[in-house]
């Protein structure tokens, strides 16, 4: 194995040991179930709010958003602007009441609002397929990252990624996580902070401008293994050596490509010349000017696929299972505001540093534009512009370790989540049966993300997200806002919520998608499963009307008068 | 607070739901989250209608690489960081008085 490799890989133990270390100090003081699911309640402003941040920033975010901005420019803004703004949602309409209503999941929340079984089962239900579906890309990112700096197969990071979040949610619960995530957050922002002051110096050096008419051009003799089947656009002629099979047809030796379209099957080798342009994955912006204005690419239906994602994101931030339980790790009302305004100021500077590296990543790292594994880029520039040496070496090591600690965060904050419900709804039991809930909870998802073919993050993600949008945010903000929701309303609102994006998700991951806007919403189901699932639970809850709960005033009641009230009771404390 | 199951009777809450006090607070709440979240949602969906159908003036290029397109995506994030600070600053200076006078009209009552 090489050095960089190596110190790659001594980098990604380090943060698991020093994950474990943080993670066993929480134990000595994690005590009773209620420390373990919500932390007892008690996490200052900082750390939680660096545990929030910590946790929200996956994987998608540390490696997804830099290889959108590489490819898409832009367009990719949509992204992370959605996603601070699911934020914003959250805070705003859900936030506080939920944390009143003492409920500290979804199942939780819809029981205590409407009291039907039937619906806290489908509830359960979602939370499972959400929280394992979002697992699958943090996994498989794992995998990513360990292939792309050492020559390890992907699977052993898919398995040691697992292996690590059980053994840290299983040492100490959420207590301890928080601290672990704190820490994670400050490791994951170091680690994009430090090699983007280092390149943005050898930008400003550098004469390059990303001003042109024209596409990127290779910063060395580059050859590039193509992996998946890619088309390719190329916008300006570019002379390559071709090994393998292009447009159907078997192709070795020196090639000239016109500009054009070239499909290039899987296990294609193409080597480029230093100075040639770096032709495009198709639908993406072809050239450097194209790529700096918004709206500029090629593929169709732009504009619902962007208001897709836009709902998905600003709707879906709030039906994350991860996401909401930590609203309940603070002590009051007053200290979740506190704590909101510190994480938006974590979670914006941190996708202003991702967006930057993105851009950079394009002068530096072109070849992933060819191969479409854009999502590498993060872990590639350092050693693209330090060149090969320790100075290099060392940085993509901090890199690697922020990646780590993104999958890693994300991970066990979704394992922790996902236990909680498998442990009141499905075990109901002792704290022995926590730890044997986080075990399952984290065993599942390993078999899907181990078999399935990795998908870009830019689209699993926002799938995830859409499912999550369909069910849990019409439930939350109708039954926060609205007194005539019913439980049969709602429970027909998630069932077509979920059972439409449902079946996109299912496609997506196991189906050739038709193209044309059937295959825009399939891949990005949220524009039309969102008001779908809105639509059903309002209209079949007026149809219903003689089912609004007899208590419904007072439920509403303490979900809206402020906590120091004296009103709200939390549902795992004994007094309550 | 021990004495929060005494006050977890229907009596409290009838009496809390009908106060005019209450009815306040609620009123301060929503003419906050209300017209914030149109405003914001409308400046968030102005960016995605310029882009499609005003592409001229996304290009215009303000500095060096950045173009108006740039600059509007990323005051994209500031806004959001603007609006949960505002709302931080109006619930600790008016929902929380409010809350606070009829907690001490409940405390009075009993």
């Amino acid at each position: 194995m090489s050095t960089p490799a190596l110190v790659a890989l001594v980098a990604i133990a380090l943060v698991g040991i020093a994950s474990a270390v943080i993670g066993s100090v929480g134990v000595r003081v994690a005590r009773s179930t209620s420390d373990f699911l919500v932390a007892s309640r008690t996490v200052g402003t900082v750390s939680n709010a660096g545990a929030i941040s910590g946790e929200y920033l996956s994987a998608a975010s540390f490696l997804g958003i830099a290889g959108l901005i590489l490819r898409e420019g832009a367009d990719a803004l949509w992204y992370p602007i959605a996603f601070a703004a699911g934020y914003l949602a959250l805070v705003l309409f859900v936030a506080a009441p939920l944390r009143r209503s003492g409920a500290y999941t979804v199942p939780d929340f819809a029981e205590a609002r409407l009291s039907s079984p039937a619906l806290r089962r489908a509830c359960t239900t979602c939370v499972l397929v959400i929280g394992w579906l979002y697992l699958l890309p943090q996994l498989q990112g794992a995998g990513l990252a360990l292939t792309t700096l050492t020559t390890l197969p992907a699977w052993s990071g898919v398995a040691a990624a697992g292996v690590i979040v059980v053994l840290t949610v299983i040492g100490g619960g959420m207590r301890s996580i928080t601290f672990v995530q704190a820490f994670q957050y400050w490791l994951k922002f170091t680690a994009l902070a430090v090699p983007a002051v280092v390149v943005l110096g050898f930008f400003l050096s550098d004469a390059r401008t990303f001003d042109r008419a024209a596409p990127p051009n290779f910063t060395a003799d580059t050859t590039v293994q193509v992996r998946t089947p890619v088309v390719l656009e190329v916008a300006e002629r570019v002379r390559l050596q071709v090994d393998g099979e292009v447009n159907g047809r078997p192709a070795h030796g020196r090639v000239t490509w016109e500009p054009g379209r070239y499909e290039v099957a899987a296990d294609t080798s193409l080597g480029f010349v230093i100075g040639s342009a770096v032709p495009t994955v198709v639908g993406a912006p072809a050239t450097d000017r194209a790529w700096l204005e918004p709206m500029s690419g090629s593929a169709p239906h732009q504009l619902l696929e962007i208001y897709s994602i836009l709902v998905a994101g600003f709707l879906g931030t709030m039906g994350m299972p991860h996401v909401l339980v930590r609203f309940y790790t603070n002590p009051d009302g007053r200290a979740a505001r506190r704590t909101t305004v510190v994480v938006l100021a974590m979670i914006g500077s941190f996708y202003m540093l991702v967006t930057f590296m993105g851009a950079l990543s394009r002068l530096y790292t072109p070849q992933l534009l060819v191969s479409g594994q854009t999502d590498a880029a993060v872990l590639l520039v350092p050693t693209a512009v330090l060149g090969d040496g320790w100075a290099g070496w060392l940085l993509g090591g901090l890199v690697a370790a922020g990646a780590a600690a993104a999958f890693l965060a994300t991970s066990s904050g979704l394992v922790v989540s996902l236990a909680g419900v498998v442990f009141t709804d499905l075990l109901r039991g002792r704290l022995r049966d926590f730890r044997l809930a986080a075990l399952v909870s984290a065993i599942v998802p390993l078999p899907l993300a181990l078999s399935v073919t990795r998908l870009d993050f830019a689209l699993t993600v926002p799938l995830v997200f859409a499912v999550a949008a369909s069910t849990f945010c019409p439930l939350l903000v109708l039954g926060i806002w609205w007194r005539g929701l019913t439980a049969s309303g709602a429970l027909a609102g998630v069932l077509v919520g979920g059972g439409l994006s449902g079946l996109a998700v299912c496609l997506t991951l196991f189906a050739t998608v038709p193209s044309g806007w059937v295959g825009v919403l399939l891949h990005r189901p949220a524009a039309l499963t969102v008001p779908a699932a809105f639509l059903t639970m309002v209209v079949v809850s007026m149809l219903t009307r003689a089912q609004i709960p007899p208590g419904v005033d007072g439920t509403l009641l303490r979900l809206h008068a402020p906590e120091r009230l004296g009103l709200s009771h939390d549902r795992l404390d004994p007094q309550a | 607070m021990s004495t929060t199951g005494e006050r977890s009777t229907g009596t409290v809450y009838e009496q809390v739901q009908a106060s005019p006090e209450f009815a306040d607070l609620r009123r301060r709440l929503r003419r906050f989250v209300f017209p914030m979240s149109v405003a914001f949602l409308a400046w968030y969906l102005a960016y995605v209608l310029l882009a499609s159908y005003a592409p001229g003036f996304m290009a215009i290029k303000v500095l060096g690489n950045i173009n108006i397109g740039l600059i509007i995506g990323l005051l994209q994030f500031v806004s959001t960081f603007a609006i949960t600070t505002i709302y931080v600053r109006y619930a600790n200076k008016h929902l929380d008085p409010a809350a606070e006078k009829i907690r001490q009209q409940i405390e009075g009552a009993e």
